[in-house]
């Protein structure tokens, strides 16, 4: 078992280069591709570098593949958004399809609010979806979800607390 | 975030204060038709404390993040990225064993854990089980579903042989060995031998799957002509006669060990091709959604929620014609 000390820029430039070769490894094996690996790796270390408070590692490589791994879902989920979008466009009429300039900024904005919703139950993400961007009223997403309209609200409303917690409190 | 909100240091604002915001934008702007007495209710609250129209303030602010957004494309896409992705917690269960260091999942250790002679044995699973085995020579065994091995770990080298199914096989350091044996696995269509690893086989009809995690594996072809050397990272079909590479298909090979099928654009029949390895009875997919995309982490053992969760989130339905024959097709 190695400790790390991992206080300073210099603790951070240890920890790279005892470690760099190895989590860019790990990364690949995880993503299937030394690319993305290696981005995501690099993406680690910007990371550790980040912290604000000092850093004391008992297992470094433990510590950093934690890291790495919430970094390895976020970039699966933003992959999945990708696609999603990408599937959805292609099923759009020419003209209903937004302009390709502004494409880019909508996909980012649909990034930020899916990882807004992301600690949501499926059910809460759905309902409000429906509410905020289909229209739909609480009382058809009670009978859409076939649950309650008091069930229906509290979905909705969980969903507001949300965004509102992501956007003023964080 | 709008310009204005990062210009002003932002006010905390009581819990309560938020929540009744909220259930006011619940019932006004998310509800039905109101009653008007309502409305009034609404506004002798609205005034009764200025921090109650800063929180409807903001509370209507965050209509405006969606308010820019091409609306039925942004709901497709939300809707389809998570219906791509089963249960947060799964992922959140997913992430936690991990990070406990293991490779294997601790609740898999508890579920079947025993030591096995280090005579010629056999172990076998039946549809739905997994186990996970440990040989003498510290190697250790992961089955999957319907599967069946014997070891026999007497001699000069150490064999494996898999019968039926999938094993994912970490090698242990053969520490009671004078020296570290070979460490080989038999197939019906061929032989393999480990290079100090971890890698998955799993038996098709005529062929059989090596998939290497860490190390590396070398193939020999049953009738002696074809050998090869697959790396971590690789997958390769073992036939009789040749070895070849396997084409990508979305699947992650070992995801199994964790209980779950994970995948990323994998097409709807091969997922329930997948998924009826772990359930007794059929499941049936009508050719017009078999090519439906997916992309996710399904469980495989309450395979019948993995279904309805399917049913609730893809355009699809469930048509069970008895409890262990289900048709799934459009909706």
């Amino acid at each position: 078992m190695t400790t790390a000390e991992v206080s300073s820029p210099q603790g951070v430039h240890t920890l790279y280069s005892d470690h760099h070769r190895w989590l860019q490894g790990w990364l690949r094996r995880k993503l299937g591709n030394a690319f993305d690996a290696a981005d995501l790796a690099q993406d680690v270390f910007v990371r550790v570098l980040a912290r604000q408070q000092p850093l004391q590692i008992e297992q470094p490589r433990s510590y950093l593949s934690t890291v790495a791994r919430g970094l390895v879902i976020d970039h699966w989920r933003r992959r999945e958004l990708e696609q999603a979008w990408l599937e959805t466009l292609a099923q759009m009429p020419e003209s209903q399809a937004p302009c390709p300039e502004s494409r880019l900024a909508f996909l980012q904005s649909l990034i930020e609010i899916d990882r807004m919703l992301d600690a949501l139950k499926p059910a809460v993400r759905s309902a409000f979806l429906w509410a905020q961007l289909d229209g739909l009223s609480c009382p058809q997403i009670a009978e859409r979800l076939g649950v309650s309209l008091a069930t229906a609200e509290r979905y909705v409303a969980k969903a507001l607390r949300r965004c509102y917690e992501v956007r003023f409190e964080s | 975030m709008s310009e204005a909100q990062a210009l002003r240091p932002v006010e905390r604002l009581p819990g309560e204060v938020i929540d009744a915001a909220i259930g006011w934008a619940v019932k006004l702007d998310y509800g039905g038709p109101s009653e008007p007495q309502l409305h009034q209710a609404f506004e002798a609250w609205l005034v009764a404390d200025p921090r109650h129209l800063t929180a409807w303030q903001r509370v209507g602010s965050l209509k405006g993040d969606f308010a820019k957004l091409p609306a039925q494309l942004a709901s497709q896409t939300l809707q389809a990225a998570a219906m791509s992705r089963p249960t947060h917690r799964r992922r959140e269960a997913l992430k936690l064993l991990s990070i406990a260091g293991l490779g294997l999942s601790t609740a898999w250790v508890l579920l079947e854990h025993r030591p096995w002679q280090h005579l010629l044995a056999d172990a076998g699973t039946a549809v739905g089980q997994r186990h996970l085995l440990r040989l003498s020579d510290g190697s250790v065994l992961a089955l999957n579903t319907d599967s069946a091995v014997s070891a026999d770990l007497r001699g000069t080298r150490r064999l494996l042989t898999l019968h039926r199914g999938e094993v994912l096989v970490t090698t242990g350091a053969d520490e009671n060995a004078l020296a570290r044996r070979e460490f080989w696995l038999q197939t019906p269509f061929g032989r393999m031998q480990a290079l100090g690893t971890r890698f998955v086989v799993r038996l098709y009809k005529d062929r059989a799957r090596v998939s290497v995690l860490e190390g590396a594996v070398a193939l020999y072809a049953a009738d002696g002509g074809s050998t090869a050397v697959v790396q971590a990272g690789e997958s390769r079909w073992l036939g009789a006669r040749t070895t070849e590479a396997v084409l990508a298909h979305g699947f992650e090979d070992d995801a199994w060990a964790e209980g779950v099928i994970a995948g990323k654009n994998i097409r709807l029949d091969d997922l329930l091709a997948e998924l009826s390895r772990y359930r007794r009875g059929r499941i049936d997919c009508d050719a017009r959604v078999a090519g439906l995309r997916l992309s996710g982490v399904f469980h495989v053992d309450d395979s019948d929620r993995t279904l309805e969760f399917l049913a609730k989130t893809q355009p699809i339905r469930l048509r069970y014609l008895s409890r262990f024959w289900v048709m799934v097709g459009p909706q």
